[in-house]
Order: C-alpha cells, then structure tokens, then sequence
C-alpha cells in the first residue's frame, strides 16, 4: 500500500523500511533512482535539510529478494503564513463576498474554512464555483449597526493560519467599474468628444441606490488628467479637447453616498472630429501627428488647413484660430 | 429620582419643538426642491457627525474609541430607534410611511443627544455638539416639510418621554457610555438610510435638480 508524507523545507526526514528491522539489507530508491548507501543509517533512509526538489516517490527493496517493502510519496512544504482576505459589496444591497489567497505557495494542498458573525447570528458564505477562493453572503437586513466578523482560516498538513476582518456593512460598497464606455467624435466640433457608459451589470438596483462617476480623459501625448464628477447621467461631452489629438478616456463609478470608487473602467480612445480631405483617413494622419510630437509640441494640422482657408464657415475659422492660440500658449508653456 | 424627572420634563419641551409650524419658506419651494434640501441635509450632517462622533468618543476613551470595537446589543439600547430594516420590507415602503419613519427617528435622536449635551467634556464639545442638535433640527424641521408638501400628516405628537417611567436611568458609568455609543452609531447609519430613502423620494417626485462640478 501506498503512503503520503508531508515534511517542511529543512526539516530532517528519517524513513523506515516498512516493518523490516534495522539491520536488513535493503535498497531505496527515490522516483526510480537508486539512492547512494551514504544515506542509510542501517535500513532506515535518512534526509537532511529537505528542500521542495527532494519531493517524490520512495520506495524500499529488500536486499536479494528485490521485493517491494515500502512505499511512500514525500510531499515538502510549508505551513501556512497568514492568508490574506478581502471583503467587498458589488451588488449592493443584495449582498456581498469575500476572496482570499495566500501570500506564499506551501506547495502542499490546502484547505480552507470561512466563518462570518454578524452581531450574534453565524451566516453562511456560499462557495463560488468559480473563482475557487470565493464564496458570497446574501444581506439579510439593511442598514445594520452591527459589524459583520469575517475569519478565514487556512490549513494543511503542516500547519494552520488564519486572519479575521471586521467591518461596517457601508464600509465595503464598492461597485464594478462602468461598463461599455463608448467615445465618439462629435461631427463639426473638433474640440468635443461625446462619452457614454453603462452602470455596471453587477449593480443591481441602481434605481434606488444611484451610481455617480467620475471620468477622466487626456491626449496621449499628456501625462496630466483632466477629471468631470457627474453626479447624474450616464453620458458626457468633453468640450474642451485639444483638436486632432487622441484621448484615452476612463470612467469610474461610486455609490453616491456610501463606500468607495470602483477601479477605473477600461480605457477608450478617441479622436475629436477634423476637418480632413477625404482621401487621407483621420487615424493615420493623427497616429503620424502623435508619433512625431511626442517630444515637443507642434503645430497640428488643423492651423495648416485653417491658414488655407479650406474651411466650411466662420464659425469653423474662430474655432481653428482658437484651437491654435490655445495650443500655440501650450506650447510655450511646454518649452 | 430627581435628575430623570428633569431630563424627562427638558425631554418632552424639547421634542414638542418640531410640531411648530414653522413651514411656510419650505410649502413654496415645492416637494421636488425641499426633498433635495433634505437629502442635501442628510448628506452634510453625516459629514458633520464623523468628526462629531470621534470626538465623543475620544472623548469616552477607550474602548469605545476603537475602530474595531463590536459590543453586543444590550436590551437598554432599544430604546434608540433602529434605522435596519428588512430588505424587501423597505423597498415596499409607502412614501408616507418611509417619511414618518424618518421623522419618527430623528425626532427621537434629536432628543437623547440634546440630553447628552448637558453633561459633555469639554466645552469645546458642548460646542459642537450644540451646533450639530441645531442642524439636526433643521433636518426634523425640513422633513416635516415635505410631508407637509406632500399632503401627509405629521406623526401624531413628540416622542413623548424616551423612556417608560419605571426604566432606570444607566446603573454605572460604563453602560452610560453604552448608550453614547449606540446613540451615535444609530444616528450615523440613520443618517446613511435617509440618503437612500431620500434618493427613493427624489425619483418619485419630479423634477430632480442634475449637479456638474467640474475639477481640474
């Protein structure tokens, strides 16, 4: 029959050869090689100072008979340092889970147990399928004064650990990050860009708890980002871009009155609208514009074709003139 | 003995201060705009109350200035009126109902914290805590406004005496502090419901005022 043994890094291993006495003849191998005789101490193998590659199958054959005598499958691991535990509420106020890792491999398997209290009540964290390391909490009542007491304790065959979180139920509201977010140019205006995004699907009743959102857009070619908090809607107009350049946009959302920001959404690019002759297409004439200032600040198409007088009205004229003024003070700030 | 007779008698002047019609700014606004005012309210007292209520504690020491203090409820502590409330039972709330119950409460709260004045440290948190019971009227006040917008009677009367006659005041000094405590938790997670009751509110009567605040 066949055995399992869980040693820790370091530790000194003494194997025994089965039920046979001390001074048999025997040969040990380890996963199929031969192990050398220094090893032995009589029959009885001895490892020192095991490390992970030391991990593997045993096995003891008597001396002239060659039977198999004993067979063991060493497993070198660690017991577990303190797991790490986190507890969020997306889908609030339906309810709220928590996940956890460790922050180092035991290279042994592990099994872990989550317990929640609320007040004096133990409430059941259902196991996620998927992600492994998950389970979910249904809230029973809402806008509870007592905290709900989270302890995660992890364990193998070499030791135990565990990490308890305690927190308010407002404490942990953190939506998902918006989704959807489109940008689109906004035709004859080559200083707006038109944003939109959706509430985030895991938001359950925005209804009655409402998401606000923060967006944050730049040109590529800046570091710094310009930020609009909206406290309603889910669209909005940049009016204040710089023509011809490319944004990379982002949207983040917030409970309007509890928790905290969700992660930033994930980045749109867009171009504003330019009046460009038709033969040439707007992205390739913006992607050499972009890769040829990334140093300094030039002069951008639209005041060439400003200065040509190809224009539509004079509306079109103030705006290029502005755009120019504005981005030829940019420029000088930039130097 | 003599000290609750009095704390009962400044208690049942106090709360008979919300019922004085003092309502005519609010009933020309209209229900949309005082609604806002409220939740606008709701959200500045809860700012407010976070540097309150640190204070306080600290000002009761240890341990209920511990950010992981979680006492057990103790049944004295029911006194103070809970804002937690079944999930569905919320939801189906009449908006009259859901009014009066914020009503209802703080009328209550304003009461146990302005007794709690009386007996604060410093006089710096005398201070503060006087300025917050003003602002916390104000709510009372603005509440019973949009009822009264609204069509809806106000509950009947004050809160009467927070307590049955017979109840004893804190036995010792520890489970007063008990009381501050819960007081203060209850008023905040009170102060987090109005917010959504109020967002709930805002949907139902129109128009609903869009704030942009550009920041650099």
């Amino acid at each position: 029959e066949s055995h399992i043994q869980y040693e820790r890094v370091g530790a000194d291993v003494t194997m025994k050869c089965g039920s046979m006495d001390w001074d048999a003849a025997v040969t040990w191998t380890a996963n199929g090689t031969d192990i050398d005789e220094s090893h032995l101490n009589g029959s009885y193998l001895i490892l020192k100072n095991v490390d992970l590659t030391q991990s593997g199958q045993y096995s003891c054959y008597e001396g002239s008979s060659w039977h198999l005598k004993y067979q063991t499958y060493l497993r070198v691991g660690l017991p577990p340092k303190e797991p790490v535990l986190m507890c969020r509420s997306n889908s609030y106020p339906k309810g709220f889970y928590c996940s956890w890792h460790l922050p180092t491999p035991t290279y042994i398997p592990n099994s872990f147990n989550i317990s929640v209290i609320h007040g004096t009540r133990e409430m059941v964290c259902e196991k996620d399928t998927f992600p492994k390391n998950r389970c979910h909490i249904r809230y029973l009542q809402l806008f509870s004064t007592v905290k709900y007491k989270v302890t995660l304790t992890v364990t193998n065959a070499l030791g135990k650990n565990f990490t308890t979180l305690t927190f308010d139920e407002f404490a942990i509201v953190k939506p998902d990050p918006p989704e959807s977010v489109v940008a689109k140019p906004v035709p004859n205006n080559p200083r707006r860009l038109e944003v939109s995004w959706q509430n985030p699907s895991s938001w359950p009743d925005p209804e009655s708890f409402p998401l606000k959102f923060f967006l944050r857009y730049r040109p590529l070619i800046l570091d710094q980002w310009q930020h609009v908090e909206l406290s309603d809607g889910t669209s909005h107009t940049i009016t204040d871009a710089y023509a011809g350049k490319e944004y990379i946009i982002q949207v983040a959302a917030k409970d309007n009155d509890i928790g905290t920001w969700s992660d930033w959404s994930v980045a749109v690019h867009a171009t504003p609208w330019t009046e460009e002759p038709k033969h040439l297409t707007t992205e390739a004439q913006v992607t050499e514009t972009t890769s040829a200032s990334t140093s300094s600040f030039m002069p951008p198409p639209t005041t060439k074709i400003c200065d040509k007088g190809a224009v539509v009205g004079s509306g079109a004229v103030a705006v290029c003139w502005t755009a120019g003024l504005v981005l030829a003070a940019y420029g000088v700030l930039f130097i | 003995g003599d000290s609750w007779g009095i704390f009962t008698f400044l208690c049942a002047a106090l709360c008979n201060l919300p019922a004085l019609p003092a309502l005519n700014c609010t009933e020309e606004l209209g229900a949309g705009q005082s609604i806002q005012k409220t939740y606008d309210l709701t959200r500045y007292l809860e700012h407010q109350l976070r540097t309150l209520a640190g204070t306080y504690l600290n000002y009761l020491g240890p341990p209920f200035n511990e950010p992981d203090f979680n006492p057990p409820r103790l049944a004295r502590a029911e006194r103070v009126p809970s804002a937690t409330v079944d999930l569905d039972l919320w939801r189906g709330l009449t908006d009259n109902a859901r009014l009066a119950a914020n009503y209802r409460a703080y009328s209550r709260l304003l009461c146990y914290l302005r007794a709690l004045d009386g007996q604060a440290g410093t006089a710096e948190l005398r201070h503060r805590l006087g300025h917050f019971c003003s602002s916390l009227q104000g709510l009372v006040l603005s509440i019973a406004g949009v009822m009264s917008s609204l069509g809806y009677p106000l509950p009947a009367g004050p809160a009467g005496p927070p307590a049955p006659p017979g109840a004893p005041v804190a036995p010792n000094d520890f489970l007063k502090k008990m009381d501050d405590f819960w007081l203060l938790k209850e008023l905040q997670t009170w102060l987090w419901r109005s917010a959504k009751d109020f967002n709930r509110l805002k949907k139902k009567v129109p128009p609903a005022v869009v704030t942009l605040r550009l920041e650099a």
